[in-house]
């Protein structure tokens, strides 16, 4: 054995560089797919919304904002912007509402269920949201199980308008999206611990301040975090607002397909996809000012640690 | 002295411990409701969508294969659910592996690069991706979707087998190091089966993925190569009747099974935690 | 102060459904006002269940609690007033120092200058006062434990629990804050119950000990009387380190019981009486035992090193009474007597009173 041998060590090279060769070749296969599937499309979104429209579908080649112009300055567009800011956030608060109990529960829980409980309610998740609209087209419709149940017992004499508006649309969507609302919640929940309730309970707090004064700040970050993704994938949901709306509901979402597919306007298309994204960026500038606004109060406002 | 004491609790509080429990089951029946609908329309033998059901049968289950465009839908579903699950993992696993295991500068900008996907809503990568494929023309074709859905399925990939890497201790490695192992088979004989479960996950996530994917396949889908969603969506825009509630069952089965088999592995809850 | 009854448990006991046994079986105590009382035992014997039942955080199955004769065992968490500290500490990671410690008065509808002026001095006799604005985020583990006790001290509470207050610091931090701890009580004077699973902990900040084991008390006493004239084996074997040697009594000595015990012959030992001919179990604390070289004739006990271990300041041999007798633990200082080797023959001796006969349960 030489010492050349003995003496190899297993310490890795620390110091940062440019993407090696190794790096290049391992990250390589990951870049094409992402450059052609999604960053080169998206490219496209941009460019397309710069172009015009022309007579019977054809699309004139050109760099200019007359398309965003057109929609801008239509009370059409605008109206549909509203309703899909609407939806949003009507969506956002029943959805928070309705999750907040379940994950406060679900994450101070000690039974032995726990597990099956928190699997029970992300157990959606995992089928397809076309399905559950359809339960829920079931269930809202004039012939549905709501309309038939009070039907029969006498309580309503002409069927109630659950479907084709907006109520149904808020009602499925809730319920799509509760799961990724208590799973961000659940998981944005870490700092709420059973032994900060008792110790302000132990210091002369009731029931109801300890859950104002303490588990509510403790849980507003969760809160937040579930709040931005509820918003997010309602402002940009499809296949709700499409089935339960029953053609009557128009948000963005809808507008970009009908626009894509049936009216072949594609700059159109693309300048409603541009707002939808700008639309996006502004919900999650607010949500990383909002963000900010409450670590301070956990981390000092300089933020440092000792 | 000893004082046995029972039902100390006052009963106010037991009043409220009763509320808030009826608070919670009402609100799991809520989040429940359109799945236990879904299942017991789908043994109603009528041929509309009626509740409650009258009588029970599987016929509504028969009729799913008898339906051409759902057995060409799952035909179609299934090819390119799994053609983007093994180009997913060509593509995310070596990235996830350079993005944990090696420093470079700029790694931290593409790890964001390669997650941003997650960011931006479906139904404007479904338009996108019908700009870019329809002049070639690659939409209602099998390539087609399967290109469409590898954008969406590959950041879940890196995020899932990054997070199997992180959770492998890179020390067990540098130990078969000391003990004489190459590089290579450090990796290939430590490292490789630690991880081996969230390869697992990460592969059947980007198949599930890619058979649920809707929005996307609606625009990038024709007439001829329909994937099970899309067939799904068009026949419940126009009919509803108990069929459409037996293919949701078993869509239902496939994924508990296909979970469950996971979960054994590793935690999914992790990978699919602010999706 | 102290001598009159302040903290009274009578019968006290906590049964989980399900679970074996009881947390809490029934347990006596009374607290003396100004006094500090540890309650001693190893982990899982039910000492964190009797401080949650004393603060209220846990409903007993049986039993009461009288602060000054009033009975609280109904009285509710939030209006008991006691002061706790959490073995977390339990801090409030949204709000600031300042606001941590205001938190009880706040609850208490205490006027805003009152709050200002109660909570200054309350984090200046923690020590803490230039910190009032920090979060807790940035604090170390000993400051945290200093607004942990300003924020239960600062209302003035009936009494002040501490769950496990030292067990989260490094060794150094400990000894600071045990004095600390001492130095505070000593200038609030208020009625202390903390709770510890560390013998040294308990015998040094203690005015009284109860050392507890599975759900019961075992002794109570003060610390001279737990260590030196411990009731039980347990007790014996859980504060500091003790040989226990079984024999039989073999009728008194004067004040002392005379035990027969194997490769010691008739040892005279203190403690509660044996009846003749009864087995006794005699306890010896290691350090109270003297070696020396043994001298071809002398009588007395002999045994044989078995190990030495240096330790710094004391070596500590294990020796092996007579040829096959018992082995006893001894421990000796270093640098004052000759060491011996392992195998080297030892006469063993010790002062009458070390030795003590130690009352089997039952």
């Amino acid at each position: 054995m030489t010492a050349e041998a003995v003496a190899a060590p297993a310490v890795r090279p620390v110091r940062p560089r440019g993407p090696g060769r190794h790096a290049l070749a391992l990250l390589a296969p990951g870049i094409v797919a992402l450059l052609l599937t999604y960053a080169m499309p998206l490219v496209w979104v941009l460019r397309m919304s710069l172009n015009e429209s022309g007579e019977g579908g054809l699309i004139r080649q050109t760099v200019s904002f007359a398309t965003f112009a057109e929609v801008l300055s239509s009370a059409h567009w605008w109206n549909v912007i509203g309703q899909t800011v609407e939806l949003g956030v009507l969506v956002t608060v029943c959805t928070l509402v309705v999750s907040y109990p379940l994950a406060l529960f679900l994450a101070r829980t000690t039974s032995r269920w726990r597990g099956l409980l928190v699997a029970l309610a992300v157990t959606p998740l995992l089928i397809s949201s076309v399905a559950r609209t359809f339960g829920w087209m079931a269930i809202l419709g004039n012939q549905g199980l709501v309309n038939k149940t009070l039907g029969e017992l006498g309580i309503i004499s002409e069927p109630l308008q659950l479907a084709n508006n907006l109520t149904g649309v808020v009602i499925a969507s809730t319920e799509i999206y509760m799961p990724f609302a208590i799973l961000a919640m659940i998981s944005g929940f870490g700092r709420l611990d059973p032994e900060l309730e008792h110790a302000a309970a132990s210091l002369g707090a009731p029931r109801r301040t300890v859950f104002r004064r303490v588990v509510l700040p403790l849980t507003l970050p969760g809160v937040l975090t579930a709040a931005l993704m509820v918003f997010v994938l309602s402002l940009s949901g499809y296949v709700t607002p499409r089935l339960i709306g029953g053609g009557r509901v128009f948000v963005l979402a809808t507008e970009i397909y009908d626009q894509a597919t049936t009216a072949l306007d594609w700059p159109v298309a693309a300048v409603l996809s541009v707002l939808l994204l700008a639309l996006f960026g502004v919900v999650i500038a607010v949500y990383l000012r909002a963000q900010k606004v409450l670590e301070a109060r956990f981390t000092g406002p300089q933020g440092a640690r000792s | 002295m000893t004082v046995r004491r029972t039902g100390r609790m006052p009963w106010a509080h037991r009043l409220g411990r009763a509320g808030w429990a009826a608070v919670l089951v009402a609100l799991y029946l809520f989040l429940l409701a359109p799945i236990l609908v879904v299942l017991v329309e789908s043994f109603d033998d009528a041929t509309y969508l009626r509740f409650p059901p009258q009588g029970f049968t599987f016929d509504a289950y028969g009729q799913v294969f008898a339906n051409e465009s759902f057995r060409l839908g799952i035909q179609v579903s299934g090819v390119t659910a799994a053609v983007t699950a093994l180009l997913a993992m060509i593509a995310g696993v070596p990235a996830a592996l350079a993005l944990t295991r090696l420093r470079f500068r700029g790694r931290s900008a593409i790890e964001a690069a390669f997650l941003s996907p997650l960011l931006v809503p479906h139904i404007v990568l479904g338009l996108a991706l019908l700009l870019i494929l329809a002049p070639i023309p690659l939409t209602d074709t099998y390539w087609g979707l399967i290109l469409a859905h590898l954008g969406v399925t590959v950041p879940y990939v890196v995020r899932t087998v990054s997070a199997a890497l992180m959770s492998a201790d890179p020390r067990a490695e540098e130990a078969a190091r000391t003990l004489g192992a190459s590089g290579f088979t450090a990796f290939r004989r430590i490292t490789l089966p630690a991880i081996r479960s969230g390869l697992l996950s990460g592969g059947v996530i980007a198949f599930l993925l890619s058979f649920d994917e809707t929005v996307i396949s609606l625009f990038v889908s024709g007439q001829n190569t329909v994937p099970l969603p899309v067939a799904v969506l068009q026949y419940v825009e126009y009919r509803s009747d108990p069929s459409i509630a037996s293919l949701s069952v078993l869509l239902v089965l496939l994924s508990v099974v296909v979970v469950v088999l996971v979960e054994r592995g590793l935690g999914l809850r992790r990978s699919l935690r602010s999706g | 102060m102290g001598d009159t009854p302040h903290l009274v448990l009578s019968g006290l006991a906590k049964t989980y459904p399900g679970a074996d046994g009881a947390a809490v079986r029934g347990i006596d105590l009374t607290v003396e006002r100004g006094r500090i009382l540890a309650v001693l035992g190893p982990s899982g014997c039910g000492k964190s269940t009797t401080l949650r039942l004393i603060a209220g955080l846990v409903a007993p199955t049986a039993g009461r609690i009288e602060v000054d004769g009033r009975d609280l065992t109904d009285v509710p968490v939030h209006r008991r007033d006691m002061g706790v500290v959490f073995q977390s500490y339990a801090l409030f990671p949204h709000l600031d120092v300042a606001r941590n410690v205001a938190f009880g008065l706040e609850m208490r509808a205490v006027g805003k200058a009152e709050v200002k002026r109660r909570v200054g001095e309350a984090l200046e006799l923690v020590r803490l006062g230039h910190l009032a604005g920090r979060r807790i985020a940035q604090l170390s583990g000993g400051q945290q434990q200093r607004v942990a006790l300003a924020r239960a001290l600062v209302v003035e509470p009936s009494v002040l629990l501490l769950d496990e207050p030292l067990s989260n610091l490094d060794a150094r931090l400990r000894s600071t804050m045990q004095d600390e701890i001492g130095r505070i009580q000593r200038e609030t004077g208020i009625t202390t119950v903390f709770v510890t699973h560390d013998q040294q902990e308990a015998l040094s900040m203690a005015d009284s000990v109860a050392v507890m084991n599975e759900g019961r008390i075992e002794q109570t006493g003060t610390p001279q009387d737990i260590y030196e004239r411990p009731a039980r084996p347990f007790v014996a074997r859980f504060v500091g380190r003790a040989n226990m040697v079984e024999g039989t009594s073999r009728g008194r000595d004067g004040e002392r019981t005379l035990v027969e015990l194997p490769g010691l012959g008739k040892v005279p030992a203190a403690g509660d009486p044996v009846e003749t001919g009864r087995p006794a179990t005699v306890m010896l604390r290691p350090h109270r035992i003297a070696l020396a070289a043994a001298a071809p004739e002398s009588g007395g006990a002999r045994g044989t090193v078995l190990s030495a271990a240096y330790a710094g300041e004391t070596v500590a041999y294990r020796v092996r009474l007579g040829d096959d007798g018992p082995v006893l633990d001894v421990e000796r200082p270093t640098g004052s007597e000759a060491s011996h080797g392992p195998g080297a023959e030892v006469a063993l001796s010790w002062d009458p009173e070390a030795p003590r006969l130690v009352a089997d349960p039952s």
